[in-house]
């Protein structure tokens, strides 16, 4: 049987520094494009950059520690967290797994009801969001060189369309209505931070890419310069969207799907701003699987197996059996799990900071111990030329 | 069955411990060319018993019997009576010199090692004789019998004469061809319209004409144990990239099949992709393709018998361009791909669109169409999947039909399908127009790129069974789900969306947008090849590339 734990990192399962940088610039902010901005809007009203600055920077700093962790050795962190614990790494796995379920529940909610917004005119079977479960089974068989790569495809699926939309979306516009700044009590600007931190901890999201990955200070560069790419199109979202909603936006629940509605040439040619939407969604999904994804690499490493499917389809069932009980409690559950950000404070960003104390045990050049690689011998090194992952 | 039973004789006759009946057969069917001609003749026809393997029998001036074996219709019989057997039957093989020293030899000489001394000096005479006579370019000698059926099989014929214990291959093979013409499959208006055929050779011919270099490789083999098909492999030396070049080969070695009618055959049994819906070979019918493709560092496998070529490996994108694309300018280019790419999207997408526009979201649609729309399927008996789902399916037995029948039978087809069928339809009010329409349109732009075809016209039937159900969701998982897939699948090194994803920034000059010659001055890093420069235009004081990066001095 092929080891995960004698195997902590498959060279086929090497993700490049680019592709971080772009799930952090364009996979990443389509969760804030959701709730988020109505939830900003209801508690800190103008000033709903405020808290997304916030959170931006508290991130950003998370992110420096992984990457400073990560650029101290050669070796990629799950090998040196591997090196360091020995069999308690499993431990690790588990917990992480755990989390990765708990982080996906929010995005499942979001995507369920933001999917009954954009797509249906009429209230549709439960079973017509059932079939994502279909999607993320198959997704999640995928490694995380797959995620790589949807990163890769994110940049056209998501520029495109993003800037579409908020050209059109421009036509109705006034930024006036986020005078004056800093018009909102502390407070309030507190609790719009405070409820919407489950979307917004999503530096923990690149820890398992940078954790596999031989990530260098050029790479950092490219990874924190994606990372406020993205959080630049998601404060400019929001710009765009309180500029056009005002008063109305606490009201405005996923409001993504119809801010360019009021562009004048949709009256002659159609809503063809649905297919912009429509093309966003695809990002939605690839980054409503990341979490599941993830979760199912860590077990498929604590069963110490390859074979991922079997550990996909359970937790997509797992999955689709939660929701067809939390769909009539969605917001119960939603207060529930928005309202103890401590946990995301604690395990999204405290604990990934532990990585810092990992010893940079640099084996340069040092032969990879995977048996079951093609490339056994070759040192996990980064390969300059013709690597596109 | 005969022919197998025979073959299978002479495969146990090269085992010494062969039981008694072989033996016994051994006896009339020999496994080597003997001095013999009756002997050799009989055990020929023990092998090839099949009508159309004739012999044609004709005496020397010395009334030494002489046979020429060929496949009837494989071979040119002009060819064979002028330069073969006119020439030979004015030969005498038995100069008096020679006949004098072997019967000196016979008389005269007691020992045994002069006497052999003898007959092979008689011998050597004997076939330098043949070989002066008959001046044939192609003419080998070949003693296993096994050796000889496989080229009279395949097309050559067998020249025998008595006393002489080998046979003479003469390469007068003459297999009907048809002409090189512009595949049908691929039509330029500008640029070459040389198409390959199904003779390989001519092939190799059409692609060695564009491709004069040494580097140009065919590595062959022959695959089927029937049809004995011969497969190259053919590549640029240095310039292909050899992992895939040896993953090919390996792979082709390890067939074991009967037959192979055609190269979709070989592209089927080497997919590292096995149940997908999307291509795991490039195609094309073109040599000027195939070079150019070669030339980028790909690999190219030419089937005998079929006139497709296979290119490895392929990516996706190579659906959108066209060899005329690179003869016209880059910006008309530009814009005939960005025009294939919108068509394909809609031929896939626009039938469920409008499905699901009409079931689960009207809004997709401008206010005056859908009142239209709603005009024209108010009082129709069908709901809208089932009614489109009825179009796309008479759009397809239509097309099937079209295809199979003859041409005469062609026009009314069109009659009946367009005018009968679709008006009488829409008249009944079994079928509206809009519906019509958007398949009709749907069906046009599917055939902007004809290679996508099959694929394109799967896709769409899904996106619309999906879309009948779950609506513009099930479009968008759908999509999701074939994206995923396709940034997942790798085909011999190769990622099938690839420049896309994985990005690959240099690659992406000659995909959607297509770069002007200059931009393309290095090959496809996707290809991995050691030699990176395609272009070095010295000229204009351009530096194109670092010569140090080029490992072979040809450019």
């Amino acid at each position: 049987m092929k080891t995960a734990l004698s195997t902590p990192l498959p060279r086929n399962e090497r993700v490049h520094g680019r592709q971080i940088a772009f799930a952090a610039a364009f996979l990443l902010p389509i969760s804030k494009f959701l709730e988020v901005p109505s939830l900003l809007a209801q508690y800190a009203a103008g000033d709903l950059l405020v808290p997304a600055l916030l959170h931006f920077l508290l991130q950003s700093l998370v992110l420096a520690a992984l990457l400073y962790a990560a650029t101290r050795s050669e070796t990629p962190l799950i090998e040196r967290l591997h090196n360091a614990l020995g069999k308690w790494t499993i431990a690790v796995y588990i917990f992480f797994g755990i989390y990765f379920l708990y982080a996906a529940v929010i995005p499942l909610l979001d995507l369920d009801k933001f999917v009954y917004a954009a797509f249906f005119d009429t209230e549709p079977t439960f079973f017509s969001f059932g079939l994502f479960f279909l999607l993320s089974a198959f997704i999640c068989t995928k490694g995380l060189k797959a995620v790589g790569r949807s990163a890769d495809l994110c940049l056209f699926l998501f520029v495109i369309p993003f800037l579409a939309l908020i050209v059109m979306s421009l036509w109705e516009t006034d930024f006036s209505h986020l005078l004056p700044l800093f018009g909102t009590k502390f407070g309030d600007t507190m609790s719009a931070f405070t409820y919407t931190t489950p979307q917004f901890s999503d530096a923990v999201l690149l820890l398992p890419l940078i954790s596999c990955s031989s990530v260098d200070k050029k790479d950092a560069k490219k990874i924190m310069t994606g990372y406020w790419i993205g959080a630049l199109c998601v404060l400019t979202f929001l710009a765009v969207f309180f500029g056009t909603y005002s008063s109305l936006a606490p009201r405005e629940h996923y409001a993504f799907a119809k801010i360019a509605q009021y562009f004048p040439a949709l009256a002659v040619v159609g809503r063809i701003d649905l297919i912009f939407i429509y093309l966003l969604t695809v990002v939605l999904l690839f980054y409503t699987c990341l979490p599941l994804q993830y979760a199912t690499d860590l077990f498929a490493r604590t069963l110490k197996t390859n074979r991922r499917t079997w550990i996909a389809a359970a937790l997509s069932l797992l999955g689709f059996l939660f929701f067809l009980f939390a769909n009539h409690f969605y917001n119960s559950l939603y207060a529930f799990i928005a309202g103890i950000p401590l946990i995301f404070w604690l395990i999204a960003d405290l604990i990934p900071l532990l990585c810092l104390l990992l010893p940079a045990n640099d084996k340069k050049n040092k032969p990879s111990s995977s048996p079951n690689s093609s490339n056994a011998n070759v040192p996990f090194k980064r390969k300059k030329e013709n690597d596109y992952a | 069955m005969s022919t197998r039973r025979s073959l299978k004789t002479l495969k146990n006759n090269e085992n010494p411990s062969a039981n008694k009946n072989t033996q016994i057969t051994h006896s009339v069917c020999v496994n080597t060319i003997t001095e013999n001609l009756e002997k050799n003749l009989t055990s020929i026809k023990k092998i090839l018993p099949a009508e159309d393997i004739l012999t044609y029998s004709f005496e020397t001036a010395d009334n030494t019997a002489c046979a020429i074996v060929y496949a009837d219709g494989m071979v040119n019989k002009q060819l064979l009576g002028d330069l073969i057997a006119r020439p030979l039957s004015k030969l005498d093989l038995r100069p008096e010199n020679q006949q004098k020293t072997k019967n000196e030899g016979g008389r005269v000489a007691s020992n045994s090692k002069k006497s052999d001394k003898n007959n092979s000096l008689s011998l050597q005479y004997l076939i330098e004789k043949i070989e002066k006579t008959a001046l044939f370019p192609e003419l080998k000698q070949k003693t296993k019998l096994q050796d000889i059926v496989k080229e009279i099989l395949d097309g050559n014929s067998l020249l025998l004469v008595d006393g002489a214990p080998v046979g003479f291959i003469v390469g007068a093979k003459f297999i009907p061809v048809r002409a090189v013409i512009e595949p049908p499959t691929d039509v330029a208006i500008k640029g070459p319209r040389e198409g390959f055929i199904e003779d390989i050779k001519t092939n190799m011919a059409l692609l060695r004409k564009r491709l004069k270099t040494p580097d140009l490789r065919f590595d062959s083999v022959k695959i089927g144990k029937r049809s004995d098909t011969l497969v190259s492999v053919c590549y640029l030396s240095g310039t292909c990239d050899e992992t895939v070049k040896e993953e090919v080969k390996k792979k082709l070695q390890d067939i074991q099949i009967d037959c192979i009618p055609d190269s979709s055959y070989i592209a089927t049994l080497l997919a590292p992709r096995k149940h997908s819906i999307f291509q795991n070979f490039g195609t094309t019918e073109k040599p000027d393709i195939l070079a150019a493709k070669l030339s980028e560092g790909r690999i190219g496998i030419l089937v005998d018998g079929s006139p497709i070529v296979l290119t490895a490996p392929f990516l996706l994108t190579e659906n959108l361009q066209s060899s005329e694309d690179y003869f016209v300018s880059p910006f008309m280019a530009t814009i005939f791909r960005l025009l294939r790419f919108i068509s394909v999207l809609i031929a896939v997408f626009l039938p469920a669109f409008y499905v699901s526009a009409q079931l689960f979201k009207m809004q997709l649609l401008p206010l005056g169409l859908t009142l239209t729309i709603a005009s024209s399927v108010r009082e129709l008996p069908l709901s809208p999947s089932l009614e489109m789902f009825l179009v796309l399916l008479l759009l397809e037995v239509l097309k099937e039909a079209s295809i199979r029948m003859p041409k005469y039978v062609g026009m009314s087809l069109s009659v009946v399908g367009a005018l009968v069928l679709g008006e009488t339809a829409v008249s009944a009010g079994f079928l509206s127009t809009p519906a019509i329409i958007i398949v009709a349109f749907s069906g046009i732009c599917l055939y902007t790129i004809p290679n996508f075809v099959e694929t394109g016209s799967i896709l769409r039937w899904l996106f619309l069974l999906i879309a009948g159900s779950v609506g513009p969701f099930g479009i968008v998982l759908l999509a999701a789900f074939f994206l995923y897939y396709m940034i997942t699948s790798d085909a011999f090194g190769a990622p099938i969306l690839a420049p896309f994803s994985p990005l690959v920034t240099h690659d992406l000059r000659d995909t959607v947008i297509k770069s002007g010659i200059r931009e393309l001055s290095q090959r496809p890093q996707l290809m991995r090849s050691k030699n990176k420069t395609r272009l070095r235009l010295s000229y204009d004081g351009e530096k194109t590339s670092d010569p140090k990066q080029d490992q072979t001095p040809e450019n």
